[in-house]
């Protein structure tokens, strides 16, 4: 499966983007609303013109039309042509390649068992379920077995269940079929899920491509910072294995506990809306529950950032206004302050 | 009044001012006269000239309109709103305006030219085609690009990256979804055809058995003062035009995608 290059890619908000994408990996961009995402997926596909140069394989490709890129798209939209039905939608690749009848019945069959989608196979668009028309879109674009796969946001304005189930679903496939995937999402821990790498792009320009762990524990700039929420990293100075998946991380006086199988961490990270504050101390057992004191009320429109001291530690936390007018707390004061186990990122040293 | 019953009596007050001045038809009707005409040699000549023309010249807009109404809608390209803008010159000008203008073509040097060594348009079965094509080509071509206008241009996108070429996407995506849009832009183009005077008799004239549709019988009856003939002949055209409009309509229906 090929390797992607875009060399100074001008086009919309997108300005001078250079971006490798390897061989065979799934390679997410996140960015805000606006960031130049779909433009990047419109520029690879060739639907639509631009400035730069776009190289697949080495090979530079400007000016060749999309139906011989050899590139895959599913699109935001989905677009599934709503004169066709389910089998029409997905056979549209093969035919309009020019495969033969039954080459092309045997494929769409073969997609469809793969997608569990056959009993849909009569219907049209406007009679399927939102993941169905996923489905069915996913279906399409792998029929004519493209060697790069563009995915534009493809479990956004799905149900939580549905979404998570079809990432899961998505993320098996793609090992399997190991094409080249580029994955649009502004949705972080979708991300972090699925990707080999991410990229983060904000207003048109990609500020960071790395590893998923790496852009949690090492983000460039404050832009990518900021997108990835600011979280707050711990440095580890010691740490010892409670029981089996369960590890107590210290960090100067502080101890956090977290499930993890080993002993040798060197750095967690919280995100600060996985912190919350208390005026009042809850009930249940104090796993992760520390006392600190109010530095700094931030007020960000629709939520409010906390910077509180815990043990010599300065912790961002983070909740929405709502949350906050709810407890009674003020700068200089003492507060209550709650680490979610379950969300704590780690590296090893 | 709510808004909806306000919306709904301006409907019929539409409804009503047409229907009286059909019903009014028949102070003057007379069923010997509706025979009479109806089988007469003249009448019948009037109606298949008039139902062949519209036929045709219907026929060779849409086959204008339809590319052109994509190339309007999708491409940007030097002189688009120069070509958008004309299309509306047939209602700017009066029918009678354009029928003038065909023929003071058809005495230019190169109008000449093309009447003698091509098809001859003065005073023929082909002006009366020809006259029709120029009133409802614009008028086609504005329809059927609002309803490609409507059609995203996403789904050419997904066909293009699923293998089809420009053409191909055309035909198999934009055509079909644009269906209803042609058939309603042909049905109003048939129609307008169909009732055509002005230009038609400026460059066709108004021979008995020869170019004599049945607007131009109408206003000659009319102008002899044969006004149960005009009634007779006013209620064919209405007859005609009414029936397959709504014929044409219950074939359509069913057809949404939505």
């Amino acid at each position: 499966m090929p390797e992607i290059r875009l060399l100074k890619v001008s086009k919309h908000i997108c300005r001078d983007v250079d971006l490798t994408i390897r061989d065979g990996e799934v390679f997410v961009v996140v960015g805000t609303t606006g960031a130049g995402k779909t433009t990047l997926l419109n520029v690879i596909a060739g639907v639509t013109d631009y400035k730069g140069k776009v190289l697949i394989d080495g090979v530079d490709v400007n000016g060749v039309p999309p139906q011989k890129r050899g590139v895959g798209y599913l699109f935001q939209g989905l677009a599934l042509f709503p004169h066709l039905t389910t089998a029409s939608n997905i056979a549209f690749g093969l035919h309009a390649r020019g495969h033969n009848k039954r080459a092309v019945n045997d494929r769409v069959l073969t997609l469809m068992e793969m997608m569990r989608i056959t009993h849909l196979s009569g219907r049209y668009p406007h009679m399927l379920s939102g993941g169905e028309k996923k489905r069915v879109a996913l279906a399409r674009s792998l029929a004519p077995s493209p060697n790069i796969l563009l995915l534009d946001e493809p479990t956004s304005s799905l149900d939580h269940q549905t979404s998570k189930y079809l990432r899961s679903e998505l993320l098996f496939l793609l090992k399997k079929l190991a094409v080249t995937t580029v994955y649009v999402t502004h949705d972080l821990r979708e991300a972090e899920e699925i990707a080999d790498r991410i990229a983060v792009m904000s207003k048109g320009k990609v500020e960071q491509v790395s590893t998923p762990r790496n852009l949690f524990f090492d983000p460039r700039n404050r832009s990518v910072a900021e997108f990835i929420g600011m979280p707050n990293i711990i440095e580890c100075t010691g740490s010892r294995v409670l029981a089996s998946g369960l590890v107590e991380v210290e960090s100067g006086d502080l101890r956090i506990l977290l499930p993890y199988d080993g002993n040798n961490l060197a750095k967690i990270a919280i995100h600060p809306e996985d912190i919350y504050l208390s005026d009042v101390r809850d009930p249940g057992p104090a796993l992760n529950r520390f006392t600190g004191r109010v530095d700094e009320i931030i007020h960000q429109g629709a939520t409010v950032r906390v910077k509180v001291s815990v043990d010599k530690m300065m912790l961002l936390t983070e909740m929405t206004q709502d949350a906050f007018e709810e407890i009674a707390i003020e700068q200089g004061k003492e507060v209550n302050v709650v680490i979610k186990m379950r969300r704590l990122r780690y590296v090893e040293a | 009044m709510t808004f909806k019953g306000i919306s709904i009596a301006c409907s019929f007050t539409t409804f009503g001012l047409y229907a009286v001045l059909i019903l009014s038809l028949f102070y003057f009707f007379r069923t010997e006269t509706l025979w009479d005409a109806l089988f007469s040699e003249r009448t019948l000549f009037s109606i298949r000239l008039s139902v062949v023309a519209a036929t045709i010249s219907t026929f060779l807009s849409v086959l204008i309109a339809v590319p052109s109404a994509f190339a309007l809608s999708r491409y940007d390209f030097a002189g688009k709103k120069a070509v958008d803008t004309i299309l509306e010159l047939p209602m700017i000008v009066s029918p009678a305006a354009l029928g003038a203008m065909l023929l003071i073509f058809f005495n230019n040097p190169l109008g000449l030219w093309i009447q003698d060594h091509g098809v001859q348009f003065v005073f023929t079965f082909y002006g009366i085609v020809l006259a029709q094509f120029v009133t409802v080509c614009g008028v086609s071509t504005r329809l059927i690009k609002a309803a490609m206008d409507e059609i995203p241009v996403r789904y050419e996108a997904v066909a293009r990256t699923l293998g089809a070429s420009p053409g191909k996407a055309f035909l198999t995506i934009t055509l079909p979804l644009s269906r209803r849009g042609i058939v309603a832009a042909s049905i109003l183009s048939w129609a307008k055809a169909l009732g055509e005077f002005g230009a038609t008799i400026t460059i066709a004239g108004s021979m008995a058995m020869k170019t004599e549709t049945l607007p131009i019988a109408i206003f000659m009856r009319l102008a002899s003062a044969e006004i149960e003939g005009t009634v007779v002949l006013i209620l064919i055209l209405v007859s005609i035009g009414l029936s397959i409009l709504y014929i044409v309509r219950i074939l359509s229906r069913g057809d949404s995608y939505a």
